[in-house]
């Protein structure tokens, strides 16, 4: 008689050894795993509500694959891609770029699940994480490669970690801390309850609606399909934090408070221009701070209050982050396009303006102002005074520029002196974070630091776009050569 | 004469820049190595430009001075920040 899941599950996922001929804490470094030998057997408690099986897995996932094939090759075929918005192809190339290795760098987080973490459970679990991770890197290469031909910027799904463009910098530093060299449990904390249960919600559900009204079915169906599996195996998050907040919740409520941080920043640049400015306007929504409030502060407040944490102290900076920092890197990366692997749309015409201005009441003082000068220079046909000629200063946390946290009416200097330097932060925040494990961060030398210690020659603009690798045929420009800055020259002459 | 990165914030503009300045400039050469990075580009210029002042720490300091003693008197360290603002001129119009 064939037994039935139920019957054996238990059994196969508990299975475990006791060490006669090693130390535990010799083959669970608590380095790797996360864990001390104090709090050991508390880990025996940790659950997952995942009750999954390889043969079940493997049927799941087949039928997946096999959707995103058939809607992949009908697409193909229909040439749907030459037809897409340029603004919108923007998000693609985006999100390509700056994805794709995160998903292989998860695969590695995972492996790591599955040898190091404290409960043979959550070992099993990462094997099917480190499986789902393996289709999400691929398939992000597969799409990249089928489009390649209409655009060299999908080279960059495979090429960006290997580069040094600014804002791809920015993304490996924090995904080398919570995913390459965190232990199990900072990476479950970090990575899988707070991003990829989270923030990538931002990525995969709301952009994939944004793709979905864009025509790019193709693609909003990929992001559909890696989500699916980015619900399951995020679950690893809350059993850690259930056995955290029996040993240690202070420790719990300062990584997932630094981890909170990090992960807006992080999508405030990957996101936030997508959706309020990239998207073309008839094709939103929501804006991005509606999203952020509906599916990811509700949510973390929610997280917060049944483990029994507190807000975050920066609560009311974080609220207020969310009304500007996106506005402030969609300006900055716009103004040093230069800099990018992809073309911006400026997403400031008339009819966009008033969009932002109803989503946002400030936005016209705090950005508004600002583009208004980019538009004057644009319609004088000064375009190089809308260009950039120098480096902005960066965050030594972030990598983000400085001032990009909030508006310019906040900016003020952040900076503390470490074993004789001197670190730069885009916020209060960022320097508290830095300061939580200041051996964590320090050390590292940012786009600036790099710059200025002489590694980036010669130490021009031009030597920083060659040291990003960034070549003519994918440097980043206006995605519409500035034809919605005519909207001002009509209402001036009128 | 050496040069010596600061971090120079255009007060008005929401971006601080990585900018050059050299320890024998005085400080009105370093405002106008700051200010022509904002001005113009994302700060719209006075109709009645008043000029610029430097300030360390919200202090102003005079026109004069040369960026090196001042990094000399506070011992500044590379990446130090920098206001450069338009001249203040509330006080001369009273
Ligand atoms: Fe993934
Ligand atoms: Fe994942």
């Amino acid at each position: 008689m064939l037994l039935n899941r139920d019957d054996w599950y238990d059994t196969s996922r508990d299975l475990d050894w006791t060490f006669t001929y090693v130390e535990a804490s010799d083959a669970f470094p608590a380095r790797w795993s996360g864990v001390g030998a104090e709090s050991a057997d508390a880990w025996q408690a940790w659950d997952e509500p995942f009750r999954v099986s390889y043969r079940d897995y493997v049927r799941i996932q087949r039928e997946k694959e096999s959707g995103v094939k058939a809607v992949r090759s009908a697409m193909m075929r229909a040439g749907v891609y030459e037809k897409l918005d340029a603004g919108h192809v923007a998000a693609s190339h985006l999100h390509m770029g700056t994805t794709c290795m995160v998903e292989q760098m998860a695969v590695t987080m995972q492996s790591r699940f599955c040898r190091f973490a404290p409960s043979p459970r959550w070992r099993n679990l990462g094997v099917f994480g480190m499986l789902d991770e393996t289709r999400h890197a691929q398939l992000d290469l597969l799409f990249s490669h089928d489009l390649l031909k209409f655009d060299p910027r999908f080279d960059w799904a495979q090429k960006a970690f290997h580069t040094n463009e600014w804002g791809v910098l920015a993304v490996k530093n924090f995904f080398d801390d919570i995913m390459l060299s965190a232990d199990c449990v900072e990476a479950s904390l970090a990575a899988s309850l707070t991003v990829e249960h989270g923030f990538t919600n931002i990525q995969f559900v709301a952009l994939a609606a944004d793709a979905m009204a864009a025509g790019d079915v193709n693609w909003s169906n990929l992001l559909s399909s890696i989500q699916t599996d980015e619900a399951r195996h995020a679950q690893v998050g809350f059993p850690t934090l259930a056995v955290l907040m029996e040993t240690d919740p202070a420790r719990a409520q300062t990584s997932l408070d630094v981890a909170f941080w990090r992960s807006t920043r992080l999508f405030q640049v990957l996101t936030g221009p997508a959706m309020d400015y990239y998207t073309p306007l008839d094709q939103r929504k929501m804006s991005f701070k509606e999203f952020m409030l509906e599916w990811i502060v509700n949510h973390h407040e929610r997280i917060l209050e049944d483990y029994g944490l507190k807000k975050p102290w920066y609560w009311d900076q974080f609220m207020h982050s969310l009304e500007n920092g996106h506005h402030a890197l969609h300006i900055g990366t716009w103004y040093w396009r230069p800099t990018l692997f992809w073309k911006p749309n400026a997403g400031v015409s008339k009819d966009e303006r008033e969009w932002l201005r109803e989503k946002y009441p400030t936005w016209e003082d705090n950005w508004g102002v600002m583009w208004d000068e980019i538009i004057k220079n644009v319609n004088d046909d000064r375009i190089q005074d809308t260009l950039p000629v120098t480096l902005p200063s960066l965050c030594n946390l972030t990598q983000l520029p400085i001032g990009s946290a909030m508006s310019r009416h906040d900016l003020e200097p952040h900076q503390l002196v470490y074993k004789e330097r001197l670190y730069s932060f885009d916020s209060e925040i960022s320097q508290w974070c830095f300061e939580q494990d200041p051996e964590r961060y320090a050390g590292h030398r940012s786009f600036v630091d790099r710059f200025i210690g002489g590694e980036i020659l010669p130490p021009d603009l031009g030597g920083a776009l060659a040291y990003m690798g960034l070549t003519p045929d994918v440097m980043g420009d206006d995605a519409y050569g500035y034809a919605w800055a005519k909207d001002y020259v009509t209402a001036e002459a009128g | 004469m050496a040069l010596f990165p600061i971090t120079g914030r255009f007060v008005g503009d929401f971006i601080p820049h990585l900018v050059a300045v050299d320890t024998d400039d005085t400080m009105a050469d370093v405002a106008e190595k700051v200010a022509t990075l904002s001005v113009g580009h994302r700060v719209p210029m006075p109709t009645d430009p008043p000029g610029y002042e430097v300030l360390l720490d919200d202090v102003v300091i005079p026109e004069s001075t040369v960026f090196g003693a001042v990094v000399a008197e506070h011992d500044l360290m590379p990446l130090q920040w920098f206001d450069v603002r338009f001249r203040e001129r509330a006080s001369v119009a009273t």
